[in-house]
């Protein structure tokens, strides 16, 4: 579904922050990445993302076998990509549900799909605000602007509710959440995760994951995925840090 | 009416003496801090100015002859002395524009839209104490190379006052609007404008807070493309303690389109407890657009507070990611964040007639 091959980018200085990550990632499952900070988990979900920031200076990244890194960034997202950032932007002035409702159309009209009608779209967006127990005050908010970063966090997941896409790269979601939050939005994932779809967690700590199980967890490190594991390498991250690993 | 608004109205200048003093100041120059900005070339000379006047004009705009020379063949030269200098604020009445007076009762509640038939015009208000009023401008429909309106307002004690334009694009080659606006104690203005005029323009307000605790608030969107050339010239007059002005320039300029603001802020002696401050934002979307801003603080009182910043800019480059991250196109994601950058400059607006105008036109 998602194949990321010897992936390798840099920032405009010319520091490489990626150097060289390889992961395989099939529907159905959902993978943790961890890391001290610093390791270049937030540049790889930019990466592929397509931010301007970065430049790839080699490898590549597949989806359903098409080179994401040949798209446009807004083709990547429609393509089925969806990346929610440890620092959700905050725009203030630009409707939330004018935002979500030009995004799916995006989307639709990229994959040959007739514009949603607003009964449709209010529908939906009905369906996953319940979901996530959020406030009808949300509809009128700009996008993230003036939000906690629980309600940012929160606003993301929306997103990726209605925009439903095959993969999900969820950049720090647990962080700025208070427990119910975190129970809310770990629950909202679970829901939007089915069979065909894939989730990408980057994460500190492990009560994340008490809510989403993973399939696999890798632990990042200068650049690379330098381990492998189940869910049992989380709970030894949390019991013992990353020391060990460079030890071992 | 009180005594200070009959004066208000009688003391308006005449023809004559506009055209004195306009013949005294001369047509506008580059050098003159008023003008600094503006493609005065593009001023044509008025006939009232004189055979000599213009054609020397005509030949070296900056060397315009001097006043007196030319004020002593006026024939208002025994008209008295006015000491107005802005060339648009007296252009419209030297060309006789005739005067449409109105005067809004203390404690009243109107709305208003206010429309020029004719290429100048002259309109004064008189708005009486504790009165709710809400005047939008309308653009006035004449086609020929300049048009000039002027409008006296006078805001009585804790009145309320909101003026507003949002008119779809103006197409007039030269086009000025002159303020002057003098607020008694209390009394509260929201002067909100959208500008998308394709031409040459200038707005400038004089606005003197007489009376403690008025509040005058400026908002200005500008949204130019191609050769547009639109300039504002603001010069706030703090003459009471404890008053407030606050001033928000934003621009959204593509093409070669061009911006000036000029804004002054004069603070008198005795005026503590003063608040003002001027902000300019500026996107340009074009190698070839340009704007020029020029900040005036004069405080002759300590205890004042007073800022000003200007920020010239491309737009968000994360606001944009953000956007087409999500499947946007960058051309719809630029618009969203343009018009976002457009109505923030009236969101803090109370809920008026105004506001619902503004945000419309967006």
């Amino acid at each position: 579904m998602l194949s990321i091959k010897n992936l390798k980018a840099s920032i405009e200085d010319g520091t490489q922050i990626l150097k060289g990550i390889n992961l395989e990632v099939k529907p159905g499952e959902v993978h943790a990445i961890m890391g001290p900070n610093g390791s270049g988990k937030s540049t790889l979900s930019k990466v592929i993302a397509g931010h301007p920031a970065y430049h790839v200076d080699g490898g590549s990244v597949e989806l359903d076998g098409k080179n994401l890194l040949e798209m446009e960034i807004n083709e990547r997202a429609n393509s089925g990509l969806f990346i929610s950032t440890q620092y959700p932007t905050e725009i203030p002035g630009v409707n939330n549900v004018e935002f979500l409702k030009m995004a799916l159309n995006s989307k639709r009209a990229f994959l040959g799909q007739p514009e949603m009608s607003d009964e449709d779209f209010k529908k939906l967006c009905e369906e996953k605000m319940n979901l996530l127990e959020m406030d009808e005050r949300y509809r009128e908010r700009g996008v993230n602007d003036g939000m906690s970063g629980g309600e940012k966090k929160r606003n993301e997941i929306l997103q990726m509710a209605i925009l439903d896409p095959k993969v999900s790269f969820l950049d720090e979601t647990d962080s700025g959440l208070d427990i119910d939050a975190l129970r809310i939005v770990a629950n909202g994932i679970n829901h939007i995760m089915s069979p065909e779809k894939a989730v990408i967690l980057v994460t500190h700590y492990q009560r994340l994951l008490d809510y989403i199980k993973p399939t696999y967890v890798h632990v990042l490190r200068h650049g690379k995925i330098i381990l492998s594991g189940g869910p049992e390498l989380a709970l030894k991250l949390e019991d013992q840090g990353y020391d060990w690993i460079e030890e071992a | 009416m009180s005594t200070a608004t009959s004066e208000f109205i009688q003391n308006l200048p005449t023809a004559e003496q506009a055209i004195a003093r306009l013949r005294e100041i001369g047509m506008p120059k580059r050098n003159n801090e008023l003008w600094s900005f503006f493609p005065v070339a593009k001023i044509p000379t008025p006939e009232f100015m004189g055979t000599d006047f213009a054609a020397s004009s005509a030949a070296n705009p900056a060397a315009a002859p001097a006043a007196n020379e030319t004020a002593a063949q006026s024939p208002a030269e025994n008209a008295p002395a006015i000491k107005e200098s802005d060339f648009a604020a007296l252009l419209p009445i030297a060309n006789n524009a005739r005067p449409m007076i109105r005067e809004i009762a203390d404690g009243a509640d109107e709305m208003a839209m206010l429309k020029c038939n004719n290429d100048f015009g002259h309109t004064v208000l008189d708005i009486g104490k504790g009165a709710k009023v809400s005047l939008e401008i309308l653009d006035n429909k004449v086609t020929h190379d300049i048009a000039a309106e002027r409008f006296d307002i006078n805001v009585g004690e804790n009145a309320d006052v909101e003026i507003f334009f949002a008119n779809p694009a103006c197409d007039l080659p030269l086009r000025f609007r002159h303020f002057n606006i003098n607020q008694a104690a209390g009394a509260n203005v929201r002067f909100s404008s959208i500008c998308k005029d394709t031409a040459i323009g200038r707005i400038s307000i004089e606005c003197h807070l007489k009376g403690e605790g008025a509040n005058f608030d400026y908002r200005s969107l500008h949204i130019l493309d191609g050769e547009a050339s639109q300039h504002s010239r603001l010069t706030i007059y703090h003459e009471a303690p404890r008053t407030v002005s606050t001033q928000l320039a934003r621009n959204l300029l593509s093409g070669s389109a061009r911006v000036s603001y000029d804004g002054s802020v004069i603070v008198g002696y005795d005026c503590t407890g003063v608040n003002s401050s001027q902000l300019v934002n500026t996107i340009l979307m074009s190698e070839d657009a340009s704007v020029s801003v020029k900040p005036v603080l004069k405080i002759y009182h300590d205890d004042v507070e007073c800022t000003h910043g200007n920020t010239v800019g491309e737009l968000d480059a994360e606001q944009m990611f953000y956007l087409v991250s999500r499947g946007i196109p960058k051309k719809a994601a630029q618009e969203m964040l343009m018009r976002s950058f457009a109505q923030e400059t009236f969101l803090p607006l109370p809920d008026s007639p105004a506001k619902k105008r503004l945000m419309s036109s967006l």
